[in-house]
């Protein structure tokens, strides 16, 4: 039985796509989404699109396979060629069987109530008849590990199985090419890591893959980078120079991979693939750093003691707020959903006033429950919460609300005002106050996340970033002392990222103790004070970052790594949360 | 918490054939719709919990008690509200409390509580592929069919969606339980813009998802899983008209009602 993928594509011809003088304008949009885009793919090339948000990354992805112009309606010029047969007058479900699309929603591509018939989807679409279905679900599951999965409800899966899973069902049809829209945003770190685990082995296998991604660490087995900027191309080539471009990446809201930064920042000219390559690029360039501080660089992790003597003081990188008395106090809480396992078990834990805390850990670990018991919308089976010394159990959720805030993944989850100032005001109004008093809050609060030029605006037209500013807005404004924020990154692009993280980082600067559950690194590293690691249910780690980066085993059996900066430090001998701290300490030694 | 209801059994309900599980829907609504008397709705009642006993349904019926409870007592309230006939028993400002009010009220409960019971044994058995293959076999045309199954589908998602909304409404200070009715129906207007343009964002993602996939290819779609018709379909078949014509001929005698109780 074949069983790879590339028995499974029906790629054929030298050039997979063609993309000719491509410019798309929706109907209700001003300026282009796309202009005059020109792009080729060979077949078994894997490209990585790049770009900002509104950048035109999912315009061009949905070209590909119709939707745009089909779907999605608008001013259409230019030509798209697949395996050199033009797309034009073709729908959407026709050109199914020869381009593949995964989107990042993964809950709204499954339709099916089993694993093998969610596969068996689309070939049902296209009528083919069952004998041959039959001949195709295997493989098709095999190539993406989801063998002996048949007969599970989809909705059972993980995050990151369920969408191997609607790569499967695209898969086996044989498309010529595969588009993949952001197919991890919504994972956590495990379900990242499957995910381009196959890409990578797709990719190996023949496949020809269009994959836009913001992190660009994960496209570094691209052959290609297409960076977009305004509906423009800006670059276009192999990761190594591509990635070279920091300036330029910056500019266009991609982050640059961190390695690549760090030894363009040294003077090196290099575009390391890997922690391995950029450790010999320094050693090579800086023999002097690897004799000082280093294990010899293949020796493995320095020792804690080791490295805690040549690594900076803690806290450090969420700027020099004082932390003061005990804020939120749990005690042996434990929560079952009904009829459930234990979600959280026996949790004990202090938040203090001022405070930049991190709660990591895998889907399901109990983040987002031990959260949401802070606030109120959960009541404790066993075990006490206090905040600033009041219990908990005798505050009703809205006189919490004043204390602590809570600001869900999903700004859509509460916004229904029809002007951003309404949104803001909401709050207050609940609580009665005065006119007035409501006006110097919202003008404070919008001042904060910086939307005061907004206050007319529809919130439902706002960017997904401009959204998430205004869900913190709107508890903000009720003036907490502390602020939950559940993903608060989650679908932005980078330059989003970091205006968002800069206000969390304002907030905290001035006296309000953060709590955000993130399952990302960087931000770990770079922003927050302290690490909590949960999993199933229980506090398995409680300590500073760094002291968190240095235990190996808690982060892979967690499958959370630290960034790549501060892996290359380690093998220096040292730990470095960031970039520009890494530098520093090399050129300190140099 | 799972939040879809169909529980993957292997029992012989399970197993039946997607048009009969269909056709016992409709038999279930159809021999509820014809009755209104409490004792007339009893036997099929008693016909919905040996199957929920035999396809293990009880805990979609556990997580929906209250539901099911609510249905029946605030429609008996209702009805002695408006339902004016019969000598009164007790003297209560505006409801009409006498036997014939208070057992039509009943009737009335028990028969909302029964549709509900019908759909969630239904759903309980059945996957969505089957009830769009029911459908299909039935002279629904596919588009239509799968838009009703997945319609179903889509239920628990909104509903899972709303509890978040609560929440965070809740969060900023918002008290859903100020003020008469009305007024708490208006106040859930923080709750419904956002559920309605979640579903308006979900449903265009589902539905470029669903064309990226083919769907709208062929009007007839091919089957992944066959269905074949065996002799525990004919029985239940047979059953489920015995079922329909009998409670027909309930109404049609008259002892469906609440006549004989007058």
């Amino acid at each position: 039985m074949k069983t790879d993928a590339q028995s499974l594509s029906g790629a054929s011809g030298t050039h997979a796509v063609s993309v000719e003088g491509v410019t798309f304008t929706y109907h209700d949009g001003g300026r282009p989404a796309l202009r005059s885009v020109s792009l080729v793919q060979n077949a078994g090339e894997m490209i990585g699109v790049m770009g900002a948000s509104g950048a035109g990354k999912s315009t061009l992805a949905k070209c590909l396979n119709r939707i745009v112009p089909e779907f999605e309606d608008g001013d259409f010029h230019g030509a798209i060629l697949i395996a050199g047969e033009s797309l034009e007058h073709l729908r959407v479900c026709d050109v199914a069987p020869k381009v593949g699309m995964v989107f990042q929603d993964f809950e709204s591509q499954l339709f099916s109530t089993n694993v093998a018939h969610e596969v068996a989807f689309a070939m049902e679409q296209v009528g083919m008849d069952r004998a041959e279905m039959d001949r195709r679900i295997l493989p098709a599951l095999e190539a993406v590990g989801l063998r002996g999965f048949e007969h599970r409800d989809p909705m059972s899966l993980s995050g990151g199985e369920k969408q191997r899973l609607a790569i499967a069902s695209v898969l086996a049809l044989r498309p010529s090419v595969i588009v993949l829209d952001e197919p991890t945003t919504d994972l956590d770190p495990e379900g990242r890591a499957e995910v381009f685990a196959l890409i990578r082995k797709l990719r190996e296998q023949g496949l020809s893959l269009i994959v836009i991604e913001h992190e660009s660490e994960e496209l570094r087995a691209a052959d290609r980078i297409v960076v977009l900027r305004e509906g423009e191309i800006a670059a276009d080539g192999p990761p190594s120079e591509v990635f070279a471009r920091t300036g330029l990446l910056t500019e266009c809201g991609v982050r640059p991979p961190g390695l690549g930064h760090a030894l363009e920042l040294l003077g090196i000219e290099a575009q390391p693939k890997s922690v391995d390559q950029a450790y010999e690029a320094i050693a090579r360039a800086y023999p002097r750093v690897v004799t000082t501080g280093s294990d010899g660089g293949h020796g493995g992790p320095p020792h804690l003691l080791n490295a805690r003597s040549s690594m900076p003081e803690e806290p450090k990188a969420a700027g020099d707020t004082k932390i003061g008395p005990s804020f939120i106090g749990i005690e042996n809480l434990s929560y079952s959903y009904v009829g459930g396992p234990r979600v959280l078990d026996s949790v004990d834990l202090k938040v203090e006033v001022g405070e930049f805390l991190a709660i990591v850990g895998q889907n399901g670990s109990g983040k987002t429950t031990l959260a949401k018991h802070i606030v109120g919308l959960l009541v404790p089976a066993t075990g006490r919460i206090t905040i600033d010394g009041k219990d908990r159990s005798r505050m009703r959720p809205a006189e919490t609300a004043r204390e602590v805030a809570y600001v869900f993944q999903n700004p859509d989850h509460q916004i229904f005002a029809a002007t951003v100032d309404d949104e803001v005001a909401f709050g207050p109004r609940n609580f009665g106050l005065a006119e007035d008093e409501i006006r110097r809050r919202c003008d404070e609060a919008l001042e904060a996340v910086g939307l005061q030029n907004e206050r007319q605006s529809d919130p439902f037209l706002l960017s997904k970033g401009e959204r998430q500013r205004l869900a913190v807005a709107s508890v903000l404004v009720l003036r907490p002392r502390m602020l939950i924020l559940d993903e608060p990154t989650t679908g932005l692009d980078h330059r989003e990222q970091l205006r968002m993280m800069a206000l969390v980082r304002d907030l905290n600067r001035s006296g309000i103790a953060i709590v955000i559950i993130t399952h990302t690194p960087w931000l770990v590293a770079e922003y927050a004070r302290r690490v909590v690691l949960m999993r199933k249910g229980a506090k398995i780690f409680d300590g500073g970052v760094r002291e968190f980066f240095m235990q190996d085993d808690l982060l892979r059996s967690s499958s959370f790594r630290a960034p790549e900066i501060t892996e290359l430090s380690r093998r220096f001998g040292t730990l470095a949360l960031t970039t520009g701290e890494f530098v520093e300490w090399v050129k300190g030694r140099a | 918490m799972p939040i879809y209801l169909y529980i993957d059994r292997g029992t012989f309900v399970h197993r039946l054939h997607p048009t009969v599980k269909v056709f016992s829907l409709f038999v279930m609504f159809w021999s509820v719709y014809w009755v209104d008397n409490p004792i007339a709705l009893l036997p099929i009642g008693l016909v919905m919990l040996w199957i929920a006993q035999l396809t293990d349904s009880w805990p979609n019926f556990y997580r929906l008690r209250w539901l099911f409870a609510i249905l029946v007592f605030t429609t008996t309230i209702a009805w002695m509200v408006f339902y004016r006939r019969g000598a009164v028993l007790v003297n209560i400002p505006v409801f009409h409390v006498s036997r014939l009010s208070l057992v039509f009220g009943l009737g009335r409960g028990i028969k909302l509580a029964e549709l509900l019971a019908a759909s969630v044994l239904f759903l309980s058995t059945t996957k969505i592929e089957e009830f769009t293959y029911g459908l299909q076999r039935m002279r629904v045309p596919y588009r239509v069919s799968f838009a009703i199954s997945l319609s179903f589908r889509l239920v628990p998602l909104f509903i899972d969606s709303a509890v978040t909304i609560v929440d965070a409404q809740r969060l900023r200070g918002y008290d859903f339980n100020q003020g008469g009715p009305l007024e708490r129906v208006r106040r859930y207007v923080p709750v419904v813009i956002p559920v309605f343009m979640g579903a308006l964002r979900k449903a265009n993602n589902m539905a470029m998802a669903l064309e990226a996939r083919g769907f709208g290819f062929s009007h007839e779609p091919t089957t992944f899983i066959e269905y074949p018709v065996t002799a525990a379909d004919i029985i239940a078949f047979a059953f489920l008209i015995g079922l329909g014509a009998s409670y027909f001929m309930l109404y049609w005698t008259g002892l469906g009602g609440i006549g004989p109780l007058k």
